[in-house]
């Protein structure tokens, strides 16, 4: 068997242990707290952080937020005692036999149940050469977000390399900085995962208008530097851009290489079945490194979004404190957020080209909305909305329960819907 | 703990006079009075809706405080958490704008403030005994009462209804 | 062309239906954007128990008996202020219409006096027999002097203080008679709208029945007085209408002219402005501009005014004044008085559109005001018409969208016409009336309102009744919804019952007779009151009805009140605000059968609405044994 011998001086125990100090495993762990107030948790994170609130750390970037304002804990459901959190304790691997867990710093952990909330980190790109000097970022973790920092303030031009909402946040927060930023994005048009290039178009002019440089149909091939690390950047098409940092924002990559040897069946991520709970026994998943599924589309999906890591983390803390809760799945998309004072919610099915949909848009000063029906028009299946995102969280009601739309299909592609139309 | 009063919605005497968004602008302006809210620079914004459902519903909408929060739970700043008399707050210090609990609120009552890029709520009008909406109704279509109150007087009603249709 | 879902809820009317679309894509916003913004109303406004008649208040009276206020602070209760809410609005209306003919009462002085520019007595045989009915005698007389003493008289009819409203006595005797009985017989126009002001003031009448006693009789100084006198003189002045052809519908509307639309009420206005566009000099400006012409149109009341008498086509009723507008094709809008939106200010400001007031009584925000007088009338006209002339130049080709409806009709039906078009008497009618042919008559009149899908309201209620063999007297805006539905050409006859369309095709007449503006409604009692007395009966013995399946306007509610008060069962199509009082809606719709012989009855569904009125036509006529 791998991993560390067992030491009886390192040896503890604990009724639930949480590999993963973010939203999933947090969630999870307070969520047992408030139903099981006497039973040990320990929490396991690799970072060197206590936990905090990850959407936040642009902030630390752009300096507009200290540390100390993103913790977690006595913040929002996140007020339950006794919970023990060890950082810098990177687990290695896990021996589902034995019920052990076992840390990179020599100790070992038995488990009565265990949650696998590993989350996911930055992918790197392989083929882009130099992709290791100094003032590459990937904009992760708290200690990514304070080196960021430092560095900005020798820095006049920043490039970031992708066109998601993470790099856009990055790109503002720099942009605070007083720094020049440019955005070189390999798709038609920024946020290419939320939604079209057609809807994406009054983000994109409230993106220019805030003065961001974007660079579309393009992709990185090498960073070349000197001295003091990154000195710029060379695109495909054989251009170059001057630059002292470049932010990678080309998505995640579940971390599970600590699952190699543990018999867990993974696929790509780690698979949760309705209830969270893996193939092992007492064991459980949650987050972004979890692969669960989609209610409208059935598909096996992996999400990046805080939110649902959340939901799923304290499904997770349900099922583990004893009661059987199902997971009701996560729509692939669901995003809300402010850019360059545009509001935008976008969630479901909102790539639609080629679809076969029903698909309503409607276009006006200051705001955007485009509503997606499955192709019998009878259900909501997708909705982006920018500008006007009033009653956003109905649609996600109405599409999560796959509601049936007639009586309130004039209502919502009018984006006139509200509570009230739910009243019998 | 003594139980919490709730805002408890009869719409069926809702008549749709608004009384209750005046009410609640003015009490969270500076002033707190009608006269000197309109005239301030920054309109001061209800956090209860009265909204109109076809073919002739009048439905006010509040935050319903709930139990098991969407809101406090998706919030990515911490900024959303409960207080000790129960009430679920968003702090406006911490708020960022990112309209995650406007994406997940199933009432579709938490707002936007367009000029400070912050999410509001009903706050429950912590310095009045009644929240001014309750107070403002004249048809008796919000009523503030701990749940047991209420449910009781649901159930003499509908006591009173069952022993009417078995008298007959 | 597809329309989305809500363009469709909201008209009938194809070419509203082709606007409305355009107002979607364009962001333009239009009454029903601003009716569903407005929701939901207000329900003690919708009851009609909300009273700011004084600074104690404002008051509202609950309609839940164990919450809330249920006595004002004075101590009115909720039918006493439904009851003054309800003949406040008669006062209004009321007003509205006897201002209208005091002024047309004031251009038949002038032009007696030879002081009005452009006008000129026309109907000499209307003249001189309203100066029998007003004991002016005519032998050896000019036009002018009997004019001059006419005007004098109607005039004098306004600030009566005791006896009688003249043309009040066309009614039948009988009539008369009830309403000397329960104190309802004007004594004279303003002196019956001030003591409604009055009355309503606080800490004057708190009985309910008195106070909608009071609206009945100015309500009838109404319709038999001012509106009476506005229809007459108009006919003295401009001609009694005769049947002639028209056009109506946006599609009046040309590419390649200069369009101007006359809005508003008063034909004082619209006459000399249709005379105006028709002199050599601007017909030359705007050919020499690249127009083809002056193509002067009319909307609402004053475009039926100068259709029935000059056969001027009709561009579109009250809901669909904004609509015209975002055509793109309109040089200019001049508007006098009544039924005429704010909101065409901000609009004509998004195209070349000049938004031209004329009178001193109606300004509006982003109207340019071009004072209009009588003295200078066809002066004033002139320099109007100019402008709008010079605003040719201004159109955008590439914003102009004219819908394709363009609907032929048969307008023109004074009672003199429907006279002249029976052969020169009544008995034609009343021989069919009698043998069943004609089951009975209606009147459908009033506005659009955008709780009633536009149009549908007036033409499914006209249709019911037409299939019944109801032969349909129309004025307003439900005639301009009649014509551009083709119901106003003698081929409607088709679609009319059996009997009804014998009658039609026999006289070459259509089903549905216009017989003109709101004020003439005051033909419609006239009618009433012809075949009354040819029968030898009261109006409410007859087989007659009306309805208003669209109405808004306060105007609408004096008109109900004096058609009720006549003796004609009236079913209104949309709500009043008056149901806060069980009281107040009792006396309205039951009641009042034992006071005036008649009552009101609501129902939004215009086909029951019919249904309702051939019920009514039907018991009539088996009481009169026909």
């Amino acid at each position: 068997m791998p991993g560390r011998k067992v030491n009886d001086v390192d040896q503890r125990t604990a009724k639930y242990v949480i590999i993963g100090g973010s939203a999933a495993g947090m969630t999870a762990a307070h969520t047992i707290r408030a139903r099981d107030p006497g039973s040990s948790i320990t929490v396991l994170s690799d970072e060197p952080d206590m936990p905090y609130y990850r959407p936040l750390i642009p902030y630390v970037v752009s300096g507009k937020k200290s540390v100390r304002e993103m913790a977690l804990h006595g913040c929002g459901p996140y007020t339950g005692t006794d919970i023990r959190v060890e950082t810098d304790s990177r687990v290695t691997s896990v021996d589902t036999e034995a019920k052990t867990v076992f840390v990179e710093n020599g100790g070992s952990v038995r488990y009565g149940k265990v949650l696998f909330a590993t989350g996911s980190r930055p992918f790197i790109p392989p083929d882009i050469e130099g992709i290791e000097t100094p003032g590459v970022f990937a904009l992760r973790k708290l200690l990514d977000a304070r080196e960021m920092h430092k560095r900005a303030a020798q820095t006049s031009h920043a490039v970031l390399l992708g066109g998601g909402l993470l790099n856009l946040k990055a790109a503002f927060a720099l942009l605070e900085r007083g720094l020049e930023v440019t955005l070189v994005v390999y798709s038609p048009e920024v946020l290419s995962q939320l939604m079209e290039p057609r809807d994406a178009a009054p983000v994109r002019e409230a993106l220019d208008d805030a003065g961001l440089k974007i660079r579309t149909g393009a992709a990185a091939v090498a960073v070349e530097s000197d001295s003091d690390g990154v000195a710029g950047v060379l695109l495909d098409d054989g251009s170059e851009i001057a630059c002292r940092m470049v932010c990678i924002g080309k998505g995640v990559r579940p971390n599970v290489e600590f699952l190699e040897t543990s018999g867990i069946v993974l696929d790509s991520g780690i698979v949760a079945d309705a209830c969270t709970a893996c193939s092992r026994p007492d064991t459980f998943t949650a987050g972004d490194v979890a692969v669960t599924h989609d209610p409208i589309s059935e598909d096996r999906v992996m999400t990046a979004l805080w939110t649902n890591a959340v939901e799923m983390g304290r499904c997770a803390g349900l099922n583990m404190a004893g009661v059987q809760t199902a997971y009701a799945g996560t729509f692939g998309i669901l995003n809300a957020t402010q850019i360059a004072r545009l509001p935008f919610v976008s969630m479901g099915v909102v790539h639609t080209s080629g679809l076969d949909c029903e698909v309503h848009r409607h276009r006006s000063r200051g705001s955007y909305r485009k509503m997606v029906f499955s192709p019998d028009g009878a259900r909501l299946v997708g909705m982006v909305l920018i500008g006007d995102i009033r009653n956003a969280g109905l649609y996600r009601h109405v599409i999560r329960e796959r509601m049936e739309v007639s009586h309130i299909k004039r209502q919502i592609i009018d984006h006139s819907l509200h509570g009230g139309h739910f009243f019998r | 703990m003594a139980q919490p009063k709730e805002i408890f919605v009869k719409s069926e005497r809702c008549l749709g006079c608004m009384s209750c968004m005046i009410a609640c602008s003015v009490e969270h302006s500076p002033g707190k009075t009608l006269f000197s809210a309109i005239a301030e620079p920054v309109v001061p914004k209800s956090r209860v809706y009265v909204e109109w459902a076809p073919p002739a519903k009048k439905i006010p909408l509040v935050c319903r405080q709930c139990e098991d929060a969407p809101c406090m739970f998706a919030c990515i700043s911490g900024a959303i958490s409960r207080n000790d008399d129960g009430t679920v707050v968003t702090d406006a210090d911490k708020c960022i704008g990112c309209w995650t609990c406007v994406m997940v609120c199933p009432y579709g009552v938490i707002g936007r403030d367009i000029d400070a890029g912050k999410a509001y709520r009903c706050d429950r009008c912590p310095d009045r005994d009644i929240p001014a909406c309750v107070h403002a109704c004249p048809t008796g279509a919000l009523l503030y009462e701990t749940v047991p109150d209420y449910s009781k007087s649901m159930r003499q009603k509908a006591s009173e209804e069952l022993a009417r249709a078995e008298g007959e | 062309m597809s329309f989305s879902e809500k363009t469709l809820s909201r008209s009938v009317d194809p070419a509203t239906q082709r606007m409305l679309d355009v107002a979607e894509k364009e962001g333009l916003e239009t009454a029903w954007d601003r009716y569903e913004k407005m929701l939901p109303q207000c329900g003690f406004g919708e009851l009609g128990v909300c009273c700011r008649n004084c600074n104690m208040g404002p008051c509202r009276i609950s309609p839940f008996e164990d919450t809330g206020p249920q006595k004002g602070i004075c101590g009115a209760t909720a039918d006493i202020i439904v009851a003054r809410n309800l003949i406040r609005m008669i006062a209004g209306g009321a007003a509205a219409h006897s201002d209208h003919g005091r002024d047309l009462a004031h251009t038949l002085l002038l032009t007696a006096q030879g002081k009005s520019g452009g006008y000129e007595i026309k109907d000499e045989a209307k003249l001189a027999a309203l100066a029998k009915e007003y004991g002016i005698g005519t032998e050896g007389r000019t036009k002018e002097e009997i004019a001059l003493d006419l005007a004098e008289s109607a005039y004098a009819e306004f600030g009566k203080q005791e006896g009688f409203v003249q043309i009040s006595r066309r009614a039948p005797s009988p009539r008369v008679e009830l309403w000397k009985k329960f104190g309802i017989d004007p004594r004279g126009i303003d002196r019956e709208i001030v003591e409604i002001m009055h009355r309503t003031h606080i800490g004057v009448d708190n009985d309910a029945v008195n106070l909608i006693l009071q609206g009945l009789k100015a309500s009838i100084a109404d319709g038999w007085g001012g509106s009476a006198i506005a229809t007459e003189i108009s006919d003295v002045l401009f001609g009694t209408p005769v049947p002639v052809r028209s056009a109506s519908n946006l599609g009046v509307l040309k590419d390649d002219a200069v369009n101007i639309i006359a809005h508003g009420h008063e034909p004082v206005l619209s006459e000399m402005i249709v005379a105006a566009s028709c002199d050599p000099k601007l017909v030359g400006k705007a050919k020499a501009a690249g127009a083809s012409g002056i193509n002067v149109v009319g909307m609402c009341c004053t475009g039926n005014e100068i259709m029935m008498r000059h056969g001027i086509p009709h561009a579109g009723n009250f809901l669909q004044q904004e609509l015209a507008v975002m055509t793109g094709a309109v040089e200019a809008i001049i508007v006098d008085v009544q039924c005429i939106m704010p909101a065409l200010g901000d609009l004509c400001e998004c195209f070349h559109t000049k938004f031209i007031s004329t009178s001193s009584k109606a300004k509006f925000p982003g109207a340019v005001h071009m004072q209009f007088s009588e003295e200078q009338g066809y002066g004033i006209a002139l320099q109007i018409v100019e402008a709008a002339v010079d605003n040719y130049v201004n159109r955008n080709p590439e914003k102009v969208v004219i819908p394709e409806e363009k609907m032929d009709c048969m307008v023109g039906f004074s009672t003199e016409a429907i006279v002249g078009a029976l052969g020169g008497t009544l008995d034609p009618l009343l021989d069919a009336i009698k043998s069943g042919a004609v089951r009975g008559i209606a009147g459908v009149v009033g506005c659009n309102n955008p709780k009633i899908k536009h149009d549908e309201g007036h033409l499914e209620l006209v249709k019911a009744l037409i299939e019944n063999d109801v032969l349909v007297t129309t004025t307003g805006c439900n005639a301009i919804a009649c014509a551009k539905a083709g119901l106003l050409l003698p081929e409607a006859a088709e679609q009319a019952g059996d009997g009804l369309r014998g009658v039609c095709q026999t006289l070459g007449v259509p089903p549905v007779l216009h017989m003109g503006s709101c004020v003439d409604i005051s033909r419609i009692l006239t009618v009433c009151a012809a075949v009354a007395n040819a029968l030898g009966v009261d109006i409410s013995d007859l087989p007659v009805a009306g309805s208003a399946p669209e109405w808004m306007s306060e105007k609408a509610v004096s008109i109900g009140a004096y058609v009720v008060s006549s003796g004609i069962f009236t079913v209104l199509g949309t709500v009043p605000q008056v149901l806060g009082s069980p009281l107040v809606t009792e006396v309205l719709t039951k009641t009042a059968n034992d006071v005036v012989g008649a009552a009101f009855a609501v129902e939004t569904d215009p086909v029951k609405g019919a249904q309702l009125m051939i019920a009514h036509i039907d018991a009539k006529r088996q009481a009169l044994g026909i």
